[in-house]
């Protein structure tokens, strides 16, 4: 379905990325693979370094460290936070909302709208949609969307498909009015008839965590996982991609009457380098105009991969100038979303480290 | 001998493979195989295989005819 947003803009982006950083040639040993599989892998994927959290820290901490470094320097004010968007596949607690947790911790105002959304690798997208209609209304000036995610405490050491290829981040995106922003288009299909290919069976009320769970199990491929891990079917998922991704872009750019040359960045959710460029090949993008270099250097961070795209490529660019940015998040749901938007003169565009803890 | 058997061979990171080539007795032959062999499929022939198409299939020859049936 489509959907059109008037003048409204994008105004500052912040990446906040764990400073522990994990290398793959380091953890490649774990897994039960020949080390010449392992490192054609890497070579393929574009595995190398990754971010991940220490044991204990959440999504809230995250956030309310980079919220914190934005309103210590003067970047964001806390009364003018009208609604805080939290997405998040892997929240502090069930209840309450992370989005309250972070605000509590900040002492935000209470003439305000918490909201968790449960989206994964779509939510950048699903996420500032929700952020757009809420600045329809006249109360709502400005909107921070936080898509945070430490899935690396859900992923099995053990599991080549998904452990290499994970990091944990949270971006920090902030919305407000423009009178004299450019329309922008967005479109979105779900389809949970296929939500088991990205699932992470056990720790609902479906299948409680228990020590059964917990149990690693080999399903026949060589990767051990318990129940309580994130299980990602990677074969089904690549052509989900390669299927459902270029035609809802092609409808997109067709409903803004914006042929293909004219988007100057095509920012995607980042699963890893292999199934970008297949997807630009796929799509007759110059492999420039989308970049795959996130999973390299920091790891898949879910809905935080768009964030981060354009935090460590385009910084001066979108800062300085404008760039014509088609975004595209696809993942677990199955959701895949496509926006197309004028990113441009953001206030800030930067990445921040969350710093190790002391010992 | 065609050119679905040399992109196979490349995958596999042998020189040649023939018909009669088990699949799964290549060292090679791992989910990172699979991935390239659909990727490649997808690429150059425009045909969707899923991971469980594989199961049915021990050959390179059954493949290529996996292949075929799907395209026609």
């Amino acid at each position: 379905m489509n959907f059109t947003y008037h003048n409204k803009r994008i105004s500052g982006i912040l990446t906040v990325v764990p400073a522990q950083e994990r290398a793959f040639v380091e953890e490649m040993r774990n897994f039960n693979f020949p080390e010449a599989r392992s490192l054609k892998l890497k070579e393929v994927m574009g595995y190398d370094k990754r971010r991940m959290v220490e044991s204990g820290v959440c999504v809230s901490d995250l956030a309310v460290f980079g919220l914190q470094s934005l309103f210590d320097r003067g970047l964001l004010k806390k009364d003018e936070i009208d609604a805080l968007l939290m997405v998040t596949v892997s929240p502090d607690y069930f209840t309450p909302p992370t989005s309250n947790i972070v605000q509590g911790r900040l002492g935000l105002k209470q003439d305000m709208l918490c909201l968790d959304i449960n989206q994964a690798c779509a939510g950048f997208v699903i996420g500032l949609m929700e952020a757009f209609m809420l600045l329809e209304q006249e109360s709502v000036k400005k909107v921070v969307l936080i898509n945070a995610d430490v899935v690396s405490r859900k992923a099995s050491p053990k599991d080549r498909n998904i452990y290499p290829l994970i990091g944990d981040a949270a971006a920090i995106t902030i919305l407000e009015r423009d009178p004299n922003g450019s329309t922008i288009y967005a479109n979105l299909k779900m389809d949970g008839s296929r939500a088991d290919a990205l699932k992470i069976p056990a720790g609902g009320c479906r299948l409680p965590s228990s020590p059964e769970t917990a149990v690693m199990e080999d399903v026949g491929d060589n990767n051990l996982r318990a129940k309580d891990h994130l299980y990602m079917d990677g074969t089904a998922i690549f052509n989900f991609v390669q299927l459902e991704v270029p035609p809802m872009i092609e409808s997109l750019l067709k409903t803004a009457g914006v042929p293909i040359e004219s988007v100057d960045y095509f920012l995607c959710h980042q699963p890893n380098r292999f199934m970008l460029q297949k997807l630009a090949d796929k799509m007759k993008v110059p492999h420039a105009k989308m970049p795959n270099n996130v999973v390299q250097h920091f790891g898949n961070s879910s809905g935080a991969t768009i964030p981060t795209a354009i935090t460590f490529n385009l910084a001066e660019q979108v800062k300085k100038g404008h760039v014509q940015a088609c975004l595209a998040g696809f993942g677990g749901g199955l959701a895949w979303a496509s926006m197309l938007v004028r990113l441009g003169e953001l206030s800030f565009c930067e990445m921040l480290d969350y710093p190790n803890a002391q010992k | 001998m065609n050119d679905f058997f040399t992109k196979i061979a490349g995958i596999l990171e042998v020189d040649a493979v023939t018909e009669s080539d088990v699949l799964k007795a290549f060292p090679q032959w791992d989910s990172l195989s699979v991935l390239s062999v659909i990727a490649m499929l997808d690429a150059d022939y425009q045909i969707n295989l899923k991971a469980a198409d594989f199961q049915q299939v021990k050959t390179v020859g059954e493949l290529w005819a996996l292949v075929q049936s799907k395209k026609a």
